[in-house]
């Protein structure tokens, strides 16, 4: 693959040419030179874009694809696709499918039904067996395999002494486990966040104790198993302070919060809309503005986009009935330049990858070709059309977003958006 | 105003102060109307009402089967348990294949909370919600407001304390709103295991000793303690539960006033409530249940009045 990029800003403060103006020559995936004019003597592929701005690869450290067992609601192919056409290289695949991978040939298939491909999916294997929480999977073998971490997507592991034998068997060959932040007693049969709205809702809530409860445990068991641990998708003001407390120790934890906590409250759940309805469920401002500052001081160590299509049937019913989770992939860069500044945006969805395996690839002369690009000035309503996955569960559908996606360059490959 | 501000009767949330009072006017039409020789008028010759019950109710149903047929509606009944429910058919699709044999109005009853909110976005005709899970029971409340403006003349400025189990009560948090609309004060009184954690921020006073609670008021609404709603034990038994928040004669009799009683039914005698205070005159329980009737044909006939614009 052969290409220039013409007039490219590239913002990546791991380059030597950051918040410059420049052409790039891509050549067989590497970049082999960047210049403020380079000419197209190789009659090449030339990518001349409105504001073009490139950053590297993005990455998201939690997606869901369906595939197998759910395709009704998304397949490895349209969700790799709807990755390449929000920005990111590079996602996390949860073992949220039917049957769970929680084998080495489960692992085999994800990576054989994405490989050579521009985003590079990387599989999370399940914990426990079939996802039930009880015995451990064979952590090693797919570890071989290629699975970057472990994890019983959204589900808690109930028993405090599982969690430790994982932690402690994982640490032998440097094994990532991921714990949801849930403790399932507290959090009961609560569909939002406990709170005033879900008071005059009559709907039944789940305190921001389920959470805290868990994340304190798991620290404590970390403290003294040693070991690596990710807590995907935290949500509360007290869970950041935890953890905050917990890296001042030095303990080998990392965490991530889901987009749309850093955006939406609560309040948003007035009318029963069961497209806000997610897990860990939308909290209060309070909440909200803790997980931004945790951000900043990179206490949370990621965001995600927590992509998790599910089809109409699951969604257009009554909100009991209704099953948790949002797309997520195609709002993620226009949400949270809605929050963040630019260099702040792509600082965010540039971290977290060498915790899940992946190196990092500076836009320098030589390196790998990972790149994204894209325009962060264009100002748009989010709508059914700004959707490439098949399930259109969108949290974030009439949202002011800001910044849109031009594609991507990786793998010795190129995607760009019609 | 001679019509209501909304086209579905959701919850007291949505409705303005002057809605009640539009209800309670037409109500007072309605209640003179049930007491004569012939209790019936021909007003909805020409509605069609679905009486869908997706949870179990008797009173609730029967009043609003009378309130339809003393206004000269065609009514039909459903209920989940003889119906494709059962069969995995959604709630759209249900209510959508009854209305398509010409039904202009949808009485809902439903385990959910929310979900007359929700069909009302999906399906063409007028909702009224008997009881949406936990959520709202708006009709409930108006006639229980409806009760106390009866009774002491007016429901501003009065204190009402609702007692029991209010985590599991949809008659609660209508009667907080429809009270609070109104200028009434309100408290709730409970074992704090029933009492939702964020209910004082409804602008409520939260009280747990119930002689205080009863010291307090002008009326104490008792709720009848829902052990189907409950998936885990919130006392240890009842009758320690009675101990605490039962009200009995010797209680009611060694307050400073003399405070009206109401319950919104079914009563379980010598648990909320003893029968010498159930049956006192102090207990405008069955009022409740003759008003009940009275205040449905309001909110129906108001209803249907828009439909027919």
């Amino acid at each position: 693959m052969n290409i220039l990029i013409k007039s490219a800003t590239i913002i990546d403060s791991k380059s030597e040419f950051h918040n410059k103006t420049q052409d790039l020559l891509i050549e067989n995936g590497k970049i082999s030179k960047i210049a403020t004019k380079i000419k197209n003597t190789n009659n090449y592929q030339e990518v001349k874009l409105d504001n073009l701005h490139i950053s590297q690869g993005w990455f998201d450290s939690s997606v869901c694809f369906g595939e197998p067992g759910f395709e009704e609601r998304e397949t490895i192919k349209n969700g790799l696709k709807t990755a390449a056409s929000a920005g990111f290289t590079a996602a996390a695949l949860n073992a949220n499918t039917y049957p769970v991978l929680d084998s080495n040939s489960d692992i085999t298939f994800v990576n054989t039904k994405s490989h050579n491909n521009a985003v590079s999916l990387l599989p999370i294997g399940s914990l426990t067996l079939g996802g039930k929480g009880e015995d451990l999977a064979e952590l090693y073998d797919m570890h071989s395999a290629g699975a970057v971490a472990f994890y019983d997507y959204k589900k808690p592991i109930s028993n405090p002494n599982l969690m430790k034998i994982a932690l402690q068997y994982a640490s032998n060959f440097d094994g990532l486990v991921c714990s949801f932040p849930q403790e399932s007693k507290i959090s009961g049969h609560g569909v939002m966040n406990e709170n005033i709205t879900s008071t005059s809702l009559g709907l039944k809530g789940n305190p921001a104790l389920a959470e805290e409860l868990q994340v304190a445990r798991d620290l404590f068991l970390l403290e003294y198993t040693g070991g690596k641990l990710h807590i995907p998708t935290i949500s509360t003001a007290t869970s950041v302070a935890l953890i905050r407390e917990a890296k001042k120790k030095k303990l080998d934890v990392t965490c991530s919060a889901a987009i749309h906590n850093l955006y939406f409250t609560d309040t948003v759940l007035k009318d029963f809309n069961t497209h806000f309805k997610v897990l860990p469920p939308l909290r209060t401002q309070e909440d909200v503005d803790a997980l931004i500052e945790g951000i900043k001081d990179s206490t949370i160590d990621m965001v995600t986009s927590d992509h998790n299509p599910i089809d109409i049937e699951q969604k257009k019913i009554e909100f009991d009935h209704a099953e948790y989770g949002t797309i997520g992939l195609e709002s993620a860069f226009g949400a949270l330049q809605a929050i963040f500044s630019t260099k702040k945006t792509i600082d965010i969805l540039t971290k977290g990858k060498t915790r899940f395996a992946l190196e990092q690839a500076p836009i320098n002369i030589g390196n790998k070709a990972n790149i994204t690009l894209f325009n962060p000035d264009t100002k748009y309503s989010f709508s059914q059309n700004n959707i490439v996955s098949k399930s259109k569960n969108a949290i974030f559908e009439g949202e002011a977003l800001k910044g849109t996606v031009y594609g991507i360059i990786s793998n010795n490959k190129v995607s760009l958006n019609k | 105003m001679s019509e209501l501000s909304v086209n579905h009767l959701l919850g007291i949330k949505y409705l303005k102060e002057q809605d009640i009072q539009l209800i309670f006017e037409t109500a007072d039409h309605f209640k003179e109307v049930i007491n004569r020789p012939i209790k019936k008028v021909p007003s909805l010759r020409d509605i069609t009402i679905a009486n869908l019950f997706f949870e179990n109710s008797t009173r609730t149903k029967l009043s609003f089967e009378l309130a339809e047929k003393r206004l000269s509606a065609d009514v039909i009944n459903f209920s989940s348990g003889q119906s494709s429910v059962k069969k995995g058919e959604t709630l759209i699709d249900t209510v959508n294949n009854i209305l398509s044999m010409k039904v202009d109005m949808v009485v809902m009853r439903h385990p959910n909370p929310g979900a007359g909110v929700f069909l009302s976005k999906h399906i063409n005709a007028s909702i009224i919600n008997a009881g949406d899970g936990a959520h709202e029971h708006p009709t409930q409340a108006l006639l229980d407001s409806y009760s106390i403006r009866e009774k002491l003349g007016d429901v501003s400025g009065k204190k009402v304390v609702i007692v029991g189990d209010i985590l599991h009560s949809r008659v609660a948090l209508s009667n907080i709103f429809a009270l609070q609309l109104q200028g009434a004060q309100v408290m709730v009184c409970g074992p704090k295991t029933l009492l939702p954690k964020h209910i004082g921020d409804l602008g409520v006073k939260v009280e747990t000793n119930l002689r205080k609670a009863l010291n307090w008021c002008d009326v104490a609404n008792m709720l009848r303690v829902q052990n189907e709603r409950m998936n885990i034990s919130y006392f240890p038994s009842t009758r320690e539960y009675t101990q605490q928040f039962g009200v009995n004669k010797e209680l009611l009799d060694s307050l400073d006033k003399e405070i009206t009683i109401m319950h919104p039914g079914p009563i379980n005698r010598g648990v909320e409530i003893t029968s010498d205070v159930a049956d006192s005159k102090q207990s405008i329980i069955l009022e409740q249940v003759q008003n009940g009737v009275a205040i449905r044909m309001a909110a129906i006939y108001l209803l249907a009045s828009k439909i027919k614009q």
